[in-house]
């Protein structure tokens, strides 16, 4: 990350009302004669992203390209830019910035395109240079994958917070003919001690924005810290608390109407007849419409627009989907997985040789599991209100990825991306379902027909049955141990890989001989990122299996996951807090049973200890013991958060989440069929935070989730003896 | 309420589809009953009905639900805290930048108009024109008819 600045630059100007406004200007770069054929010609200034101004009432106002989704990240990027600028936090001001290509998250690009990228620093500017244009392809401005404080915040928000300090100290060291050096900033004011002068930052914003910009601003170290590492209040709970926050249901036009929709339930089928004879007698009905892939009607109201989509008759073309049913979904990735036998399917990571290796284990343990497809359940149902009249298009709505809604926008209107705006609001839950783009074109379509603003809202049906799941899975593992009962191969073969590349794989473990493969299977279901996207399933897969080795090892989980990470003290120090904090050799009750799991994932690495009470007819998680080091926690309190809440989702998915096809369609629709935890169900959590590396910092909203399921069934092993190989538990009988 | 007459009959309108592989593919069926604006007054009434024959009363209703566009960012009750924007109360015949404790910008503050309801009107359909330099970066209102009942709304709110 101390590269970032060799290759920013920082831009500055004076806006209406004498506001400084500090951006950092993002080049492609190329000082190295002989790397030029490999950039990009004719790039030259590519972005100047705009993240931090001061005006005339010294109020500081943060620019944070991120969304806020529950995730609490408008305070902590806020943080982080206020506490390098040393600002008065109660002067400090969140702005979302708008969904402008300037804001584009290119960061987030350079760390999902090639996660691992290791480049010698001659190399940087051009593998910098490439990713940025990437970044102006694709139109990203993406909220995910745990990124906006490591990536956005540490790189961006931070450079520009003390870029900004240090032009408005050399404006007042100009201005009082004093020395930078004897110059101190605190609480948005700049302060000569030995004359004991002071003033605000905004006297002296406009002489600031004239000063040469500092190449290379000083970042601070972790012990001058004023704001990060405290557990600052989120600026946006009191709006959320008394309900004046606007989410994107709440958007409010004049002259807007109400689209209510339905899709064939068998995704890829096609409307084939519709009929509304008694629709269109309805009460508020305005327009009824065909849109050859799904069914809408237009009303003055949405109930009314519901109730009179009720009564449409509708048939549907045939699809290849049509008559599967989940277990033969099952069965086609089990034939899949025999067919690709011993070397087949594609080599995900290898190393040693695991055929040798466990041919001559003396212990050999095999297992297969299996994970269903989940829907996301966000509290806010899918919607979007858009309006497309005389050569312009506006589009309402809460989205992961701004710039990739404008985008959708423009292409589905066939209007201008100059003429089409759109407004971001908060977000009713994203957890990776808002980073799809269905709702802005279903809705920006209807609006093209009507002509007229339309506010178009999913029914909890329609987001429970025509979701991006987190994909159904299957995993097989072959696992030897010597006979001292060390591991010695690890072998793995599983159905899908969506992202991130490396959530099958175990490189901090040792384990000489390993080999991990995948193969496709294709479903007619639509997959989509899911908290945590491809951890949540295989953190329960190999944790699982880790545990059935140490059992076979005759050894405790604890114990054995020392061993596999001998060597690593930052990873055993995570392990260690978690068994410490659970009181791991204290005896439990009857019938009572602890497990543990350990799952690095988004730069975070994190060890949850479940306890769970198997005394009555179903499991009862009591207790949950998360140490987490994520680096450095900028908001703890809002870092906490983000574990309790990842437990909240992942328990949801343990217990009972479960999405599947019967001839083809999705089977549940709505809470009865798909439950949230409730209140009661939800465990005491305790989160320990271990601060191991201010300089990399990990992600907050997802790597809470992986370690979740397999903690809990390995709780259940420990307690009943039992080992759960299928998920969720409301499947197995535990009588 | 004003006596609105409903569109006699259904208007039927089918458009074929123009191309089956088109990413944003335009109905293959549209049914449109009713234009919205025939009969909205009766279909959204649900609330108490207006005095008969008032078009100001009419025009004011038609304001205070135009003004929801406005109220993310403004209050117009007397003594309400400013917000992103400043209270609206009473400002017809006002001069600009006069709400107590608001933070104009220059632009504003030095513009020299005097809020007649013919300078909001031509403010609000386009503020960054009328106003170079204004904060007031949403509330660009192209339908002169929606301006004419905002404004109406919020002369008929200031007198309350």
């Amino acid at each position: 990350m101390g590269k970032w600045t060799r290759r920013a630059f920082i831009g500055a100007g004076v806006a209406a009302g004498g506001a400084l406004v500090v951006g950092i200007a993002v080049r492609p770069g190329n000082p190295i004669d002989r790397l030029s054929p490999l950039v990009a010609k004719g790039k030259g200034e590519q972005l100047i992203n705009a993240w931090v101004k001061i005006d005339a009432d010294n109020i500081v106002t943060a620019i944070v390209p991120h969304v806020e989704m529950g995730q609490g990240i408008f305070t902590s990027l806020a943080q982080m830019l206020a506490d390098e600028l040393d600002a008065d936090w109660s002067k400090v001001r969140i702005l979302e910035a708008p969904a402008d290509d300037k804001y584009v998250s290119h960061d987030i690009v350079r760390e999902f395109a090639a996660p691992n990228l290791e480049v010698p620093a001659i190399l940087e500017p051009t593998a910098s240079g490439s990713f940025l244009s990437l970044a102006t392809v694709m139109t990203l401005q993406i909220t995910g994958g745990s990124f906006s404080i490591r990536g956005t915040g540490q790189r961006a928000m931070r450079t520009a917070g003390a870029a900004a300090r240090e032009m408005l100290v050399a404006a007042a060291a100009k201005e009082w003919n004093v020395r930078a050096a004897e110059l101190r900033t605190e609480n948005s004011m700049v302060l000569h001690d030995k004359s004991s002068k002071s003033a605000t930052f905004a006297s002296f914003a406009t002489a600031a924005a004239e000063q040469s910009l500092p190449a290379k601003p000083k970042l601070k170290s972790p012990k001058d810290y004023k704001l990060m590492g405290k557990p600052i209040a989120r600026t946006d709970i009191p709006e959320k608390t008394d309900g004046s926050a606007i989410f994107g249901i709440d958007a409010d036009l004049p002259g807007m109407k109400y689209a209510a929709v339905k899709a064939p339930p068998v995704v890829g089928a096609a409307v084939e007849t519709m009929d509304a004879t008694t629709a269109k007698t309805m009460p508020g009905v305005l327009q009824i419409l065909n849109m050859g892939d799904f069914v809408a009607v237009v009303a003055d109201g949405y109930w009314q627009a519901e109730q009179a989509l009720a009564t449409i008759d509708t048939t549907y073309s045939k699809t290849d989907g049509d008559g599967l049913d989940q277990d033969a979904l099952f069965a086609r990735y089990a034939k899949m997985l025999d067919e690709a036998g011993d070397s087949d399917g594609d080599v995900e990571a290898e190393e040693g040789d695991v055929g040798e290796a466990f041919a001559n284990a003396a212990t050999k343990v095999e297992a297969e599991y299996k994970v269903p497809f989940l829907a996301h359940a966000t509290m806010e149902p899918m919607n979007c209100t858009a309006w497309v009249r005389e050569g312009k298009c506006d589009v309402w709505s809460g989205t992961q990825m701004p710039l990739m809604a404008r985008k959708a926008a423009a292409e589905t209107s066939g209007i201008d991306y100059d003429n089409v705006t759109y407004h971001n609001a908060y977000l009713g839950g994203g957890f990776g379902r808002r980073a799809e783009m269905d709702m802005i074109i279903m809705a920006t379509r209807i609006a093209k027909a009507t002509q007229y603003p339309v506010k178009m809202i999913w029914s909890r049906e329609e987001d429970t049955m025509q979701d991006h799941y987190r994909p159904s899975a299957t995993s097989r593992f072959q696992g030897g141990l010597d006979k001292d009962g060390k591991a010695v191969s690890w072998s793995n073969i599983h159905t899908h890989l969506f992202d991130p590349q490396e959530a099958p794989t175990v490189p901090y473990y040792n384990i000489a001989n390993h080999k991990i493969r995948k193969i496709d299977v294709p479903t007619h279901l639509r997959f989509g990122p899911w908290r945590s996207v491809d951890h949540s399933q295989h953190g329960f897969f190999i944790e699982s299996f880790v545990d059935e080795m140490a059992q076979a090892a005759g050894k405790d989980g604890y114990a054995f996951r020392r061993e596999l990470l001998a060597g690593s003290p930052r990873h055993l120090k995570v392990l260690d807090t978690a068994a410490k904090m659970s009181g791991w050799d204290k005896p439990l009750p009857e019938g009572h049973g602890r497990g543990i799991a350990f799952v690095p994932s988004f730069g975070t690495i994190i060890a949850e200890v479940a306890e769970v009470d198997m005394t009555g007819k179903k499991p009862k998680v009591k207790k949950i013991f998360v140490a987490a080091d994520p680096g450095f926690a900028v908001n703890p309190d809002g870092f906490a958060a983000q574990m309790e809440s990842s437990i909240a989702y992942g328990l949801t998915a343990t217990l009972f989440g479960e999405i599947s096809v019967k001839d083809g369609a999705v089977q549940q629709s709505n809470f009865h069929d798909y439950p949230i935890l409730r209140i009661n169900e939800m465990p005491d959590v305790a989160v320990e935070i271990i601060n191991g590396d201010h300089k990399r910092l990990g992600g907050a909203g997802e790597p809470g989730l992986p370690p979740l399921a397999p903690a809990v069934t390995n709780a259940i092993f420990a307690a009943t003896g039992k080992r759960v190989r299928e998920l969720p538990l409301s499947k197995v009988d535990f009588a | 309420m004003k006596a609105v007459f409903r569109a006699s009959a259904l208007v039927l309108v089918i458009t074929l589809a123009a191309c089956g592989s088109d990413p944003a593919p335009e109905p293959t069926e549209q049914i449109v009953v009713r234009e919205p604006g025939a009969d909205a007054s009766e279909a959204s009434d649900t609330t108490a009905p207006e005095p008969a024959g008032e078009a100001t009363a009419s025009l004011v209703a038609a304001g205070k639900s135009a003004f929801n566009t406005c109220i993310a960012c403004h209050v117009l009750e007397k003594g309400g805290a400013n917000r992103i924007g400043p209270n609206l109360y009473g400002i017809i015949g006002q001069a600009a930048g006069s709400a107590d404790g608001f933070k104009y910008s220059d632009a504003m503050a030095s513009s020299g108009i005097t809020w007649t309801k013919e300078e909001l009107d031509s403010y609000l359909a386009n503020p960054a024109a009328k106003v170079p330099g204004t904060t007031m970066m949403a509330g660009a209102i192209s339908d002169a008819g929606q301006r004419e009942a905002i404004i109406a709304y919020i002369e008929d709110a200031s007198a309350n």
